[in-house]
């Protein structure tokens, strides 16, 4: 698999591991193994077995069955496990959850240095070396729960290397955190990798960040789907991705979904995945298919990762295909009430004491639309939704939700929209049928239609099967459209969704996304989602960027990415044999912005061809050698960093 | 419209309810804690707790030996006493006494009966261990009205057939009539006073614990965004519960406390769930205030500890208001359970109607009313 020919020990050797709790499986037979020096990546949506892994390749977790070595030492006893733990760093999952909220930051570091019981001198000079790579220095006498999400995550990985172990393990270290802080994150995994020679075991929900991986193990089920490199991952799934923009969309929809099971809408965008054939073939086989639809662009290539995981998943029939015979029921009676505007936020403000939370935000969401509120942590989307809903009075301006003025008429605006919050809110206790006849009845659905009404949303949801069990049981996918099919009750004409699909698998979200797509281009609804999640605001048809309260950028999603390239110009991608030396250099050549993605290097440049030159000379100087260099569109997720860096360099200045 | 809209008004309210009986219902250790309250704790404080002395350990040191002091040593018997037997002197008496074995030990002194016989006056010795105030001032005034009676009967004896009329001799009897609880059973006492306690606790904890629940699961955060109002989320919470409170209260009162103490209801057992209705919907009104200062379960316990200490102490169950000094016998008005007290030992013993109650009654009311719209207006301030 390209690797170095270099006959390595591995760090972690894995065969035919399996864990149960209770006699529930959750990793049935694994075989992985993780080379010195390399950060591999675990990805796999919620309950897919990654985090019962880490633990007992941590030595916190006792196993039944299979073999675990670590650092050559065969991990099957208390005391072999005392033996490796002194030697790695592990970090679980959740924000901040290892760290004491009351204690500063610097005594947090002292506290786990302790722990460990490294000697004051070694704590002074790793402490200083540690806080400054993070940028935490200047917040050593802050307490943790005072910090950022980002933040947390950031102290979190200093207080896992006090005692510099070989082998860090990460559990999620990115989930619930802005991209700006997760760019943070990897550039300072790298950097470590660069200095220490760390191996670093990292799990992620998120399929975009495959990239970061030298090598992945794709997860589900508590099984191995595939293993490998990304590329070679992506060239597993063995077929191509057609790219299209097509008019009227939901036809063409209709269309591709009666041929082929791996279809899905994002935003202007329809994208198919063609089993077996080449790039070529599939455009063709696409275009030739589609009858009456005036096709404005088609593109095919090499499937992404996430592609490649729903088709590995078909393949192997471990997920249920239901998702296109399913055609989604109509609304009782078409959505009447004010055609045009949904929600109008103008110039609306909202302080907490001295503290600004939204300075002056405005922009509009008309029916059928879908609109997304991108920002950090703490930028303010939480506040302005909270607005939005009627929960809280705003401070200054006004805004109009669903015909009604949110300065009076919150109690209007309630019973109009829909709304499902980030964390699951229903209740676990209940019955999949009790939770939506009690929201059926709190939005005051007319006894004499309620009965069909839950029948529709058992049927909008795709819930037919699960009815009469307990929620507590259901896998986090099936949570969400229960959550959603409770928030279309009352069949609104309005929906807000905070950061909906965050943990659910790429499945689940395809199947979730089909039905905001139908609600909209359908039913004609609203939608207003906030995420700081690119994979979710491709999904838009418009994008408000907030940053600091404020919306520092209003338009859609490919407008976003043009004006980036007009003032940074393209992505580029280098890949050399020695990555971590080539990115030491180009920071010091001055692209400040250059990033290590697994063994390649991005960064943005505007005269493309007088970088690469650049580039080439710079190498050649070092004995590099390049082995390939390609230019790409820059992503969403590039916008978003590309952004906000830009403004907090200017408040810096 | 006016009445379609007060119809979803309590329509919502009943759909929460039902929601609210039915998560209850699964949460098996809750129902447990409600199920052992209302049963098992209330019978072992009946049949477990006496406030009559009982069987109080005794010893003797006899330095007479006569048939006078066999007589007084004699009257020391049970229920109240338990005669252990004789010891030989005052060494070993402070022994048994330290090392908590006897409760009391008597002492006798030498020609007892013979200084009796020639009229003189004689003392004997009680050495009481009160490190337990309640038993040891118990036992010393059993003891002092146990010698006090023989000495009168011994005096009689040896006056009687002297002047042959023992009915003219200056002596006051004591002939009390027992109203309420004619045999002093402290199993009525107890279990009605338990019941009461328990009745308060849950009545604070349950709506405490349901409104907290919805903020530590996050469920919250749905019904904020619904149409529901805050008094709408809270007041299911305090009706699923009163509706539950006042099921135990049934089961203990019939399955409990009247067969197993045979408690004879004088009142009306409908003005006495009445009562407890009033008081539950008074109490939760607290209960709500502690699920807004509180973010967990395990706050919302060591709150309801804290508060229901106060609230019992300053009842009147264990210390009459009158014994009170004056600022606390005023705080006893802001002791609900003062009101539920006074009101159940008067209705379930005494037989009062609702006219001899109507200044407590509006006393709880009064209170109810303030702790309640106490409650809603501070949550309402946290999520409204």
């Amino acid at each position: 698999m390209g690797e170095t020919a270099l006959v390595k020990e591995p760090v972690i050797k894995i065969q035919g591991f399996c864990k149960s709790y209770k006699k529930q499986p959750a990793v049935k037979g694994i075989d992985l193994s993780v080379e010195r020096g390399e950060i591999y990546g675990l990805i796999g949506p919620d309950g897919s077995g990654k985090s019962s892994l880490m633990k007992a390749i941590a030595g916190v977790l006792s196993f039944e069955q299979g073999e675990l070595e670590v650092f050559g030492i065969k991990v099957d006893s208390e005391s072999a496990a005392e033996l490796i733990k002194a030697r790695l760093g592990f970090m679980p999952q959740g924000l901040g959850l290892n760290l004491y909220a009351d204690l500063s930051v610097e005594e947090n570091i002292d506290f786990f240095a302790q722990l460990r019981q490294v000697t004051p001198a070694q704590l002074d000079q790793r402490k200083r070396k540690l806080l400054g790579i993070t940028r935490l220095d200047k917040f050593r006498d802050r307490p943790m729960k005072n910090l950022s999400g980002g933040m947390k995550q950031k102290l979190g990985l200093v207080c896992t290397l006090i005692h510099e172990p070989e082998l860090i393990i990460l559990d999620e270290p990115t989930t619930g955190v802005d991209p700006v802080s997760r760019g943070d994150f990897w550039a300072i995994l790298a950097e470590l990798l660069r200095e220490q020679g760390v191996t670093a075991l990292v799990a992620t929900a998120y399929m975009d960040e495959a990239a970061r991986f030298h090598r992945l193990s794709l997860m589900y089920d508590g099984h191995i789907l595939a293993a490998g490199e990304p590329e070679f991952i992506c060239r597993q799934a063995q077929g191509s991705l057609v790219e299209l923009s097509a008019e009227p969309q939901i036809q063409a929809l209709d269309q591709l979904k009666n041929h082929y099971s791996q279809v899905e809408a994002i935003g202007s965008r329809l994208r198919v995945f063609i089993d077996n054939q080449s790039s070529d073939q599939a455009a063709k086989t696409v275009s030739n298919l589609l009858v009456g639809v005036d096709i404005k662009a088609i593109h095919a290539s090499q499937p992404e990762l996430e592609d490649a995981f729903i088709a590995l998943l078909r393949r192997q029939r471990l997920s249920e295909q239901k998702t296109n015979s399913h055609t989604v029921p109509r609304f009782d009676k078409p959505l009447l009430e004010n055609q045009g505007i949904a929600i109008a936020a103008r110039q609306l403000t909202r302080d907490f004491g001295r503290f600004r939370a939204v300075d002056q935000i405005d922009f509009t969401v008309r029916q059928g639309e879908i609109f997304g509120l991108l920002g950090a942590n703490g930028a303010g989307k939480t506040t302005a939704i909270k607005m939005l809903t009627g929960i809280l009075p705003p401070t200054g301006g006004e805004g109009q939700v669903a015909g009604a003025d949110m300065r009076y008429a919150g109690q209007t605006i309630k019973e109009r929209i829909g709304y499902m919050s980030q964390a699951f809110s229903l209740y676990l206790d209940l019955t999949v049928i009790e939770n939506i006849r009690l929201y059926a009845r709190i939005y005051g659905v007319n006894r004499d239609i309620i009965k069909q009404r839950i029948a529709w949303v058992i049927d909008i949801a795709g819930l037919t099967d699960v009815t009469g069990q307990m929620t507590a049981g259901l896998p986090m996918g099936i949570r969400q459209r229960l959550a959603l099919g409770c928030a279309l009750v009352h069949q609104p004409g309005v929906l807000f969704l905070d950061e909906p699909t965050s943990g659910v698998d790429p499945v689940g979200r395809r199947r979730f996304w089909d039905i905001l797509v139908h609600l909209a281009r359908v039913e004609q609804v609203a939608i207003l989602v906030t995420t700081h999640y690119m994979s979710e605001a491709e999904h838009c048809d418009h994008l408000a960027l907030m940053y600091a309260g404020r919306v520092i950028s209003d338009e859609s999603p490919t407008n976003m990415i043009q004006s980036l390239q007009q003032e940074a110009g393209q992505l580029l991608e280098i890949t050399t044999d020695r990555p971590l030396e080539t990115l030491a250099l180009l920071k010091q050549a001055g692209f400040n912005g250059a990033a290590l993605f697994g063994k390649h290097i991005h960064l943005l440049a505007l005269d493309i061809a007088a970088a690469e030159k650049q580039i080439r000379a710079l190498l050649d100087r070092q004995a590099i050698r390049l082995i390939d260099s390609t230019i790409h569109a820059p992503t969403l997720e590039d916008v978003f960093v590309y952004r906000v860096l830009a403004l907090e360099n200017k408040e810096r200045l | 419209m006016n009445s379609n809209r007060f119809l979803l008004w309590w329509d919502r309210v009943i759909a929460m309810t039902v929601k609210e009986l039915k998560q209850l219902f699964r949460d098996p250790v809750l129902l447990a804690i409600i199920v052992y309250f209302f049963t098992a704790d209330v019978y072992l404080a009946g049949e477990g707790i006496k406030l009559n002395l009982h069987n109080a350990s005794v010893m003797v040191i006899d330095h007479d030996h006569s048939a006078a002091s066999r007589e007084l040593i004699y009257r020391f018997r049970p229920p109240y006493f338990d005669l252990k037997g004789e010891i030989s002197g005052k060494k070993e008496a402070e022994n048994l006494l330290n090392k908590g074995k006897v409760l009391a030990v008597l002492d006798i002194p030498e020609h007892f009966q013979r200084n009796l016989l020639r009229g003189k006056q004689v003392a004997v010795q009680l050495q009481v261990d009160t490190s337990d105030t309640v038993l040891g001032t118990l036992a010393t005034s059993y003891a002092a009205q146990i010698t006090a009676d023989f000495g009168q009967d011994f005096a009689m004896q040896e006056l009687g057939p002297v002047t042959g009329q023992t009915d003219n001799l200056p002596v006051i009897e004591d002939r009390h009539r027992v109203l309420y609880n004619p045999n002093q059973i402290d199993g009525w006492f107890m279990s009605i006073s338990e019941l009461l306690t328990v009745i308060t606790i849950l009545s604070m904890l349950l709506p405490a614990a349901a409104a907290v629940r919805e903020k530590e699961r996050g469920t919250i955060e749905q019904l904020a965004v619904s149409p529901l109002t805050p008094l709408q989320i809270l007041l299911p919470k305090v009706i699923a519960m009163s509706l539950v409170i006042l099921l135990g209260t049934a089961v203990c009162l019939f399955l409990i406390i009247i067969p197993a103490f045979h408690l004879p209801v004088k009142g009306s057992i409908p003005l006495f769930f009445a009562v407890t209705a009033l008081y539950v919907f008074a109490t939760s009104g607290i209960g709500l205030f502690i699920a807004t200062a509180s973010r967990t379960l395990g706050q919302v316990t060591m709150l309801v500890v804290l508060l229901m200490m106060p609230i019992l102490l300053l009842s009147g169950v264990w210390t009459p208001p009158e014994a009170m000094p004056q600022g606390l016998r005023w705080a006893m008005t802001f002791s609900p359970l003062y009101y539920l007290t006074e009101m159940s030992y008067a209705i379930l013993l005494k037989g009062a109607d609702m006219y001899i109650l109507k200044d407590l009654l509006l006393g709880l009311t009064l209170l109810g009313i303030a702790f309640f719209s106490f409650g809603v207006w501070r949550f309402r301030r946290q999520f409204g």
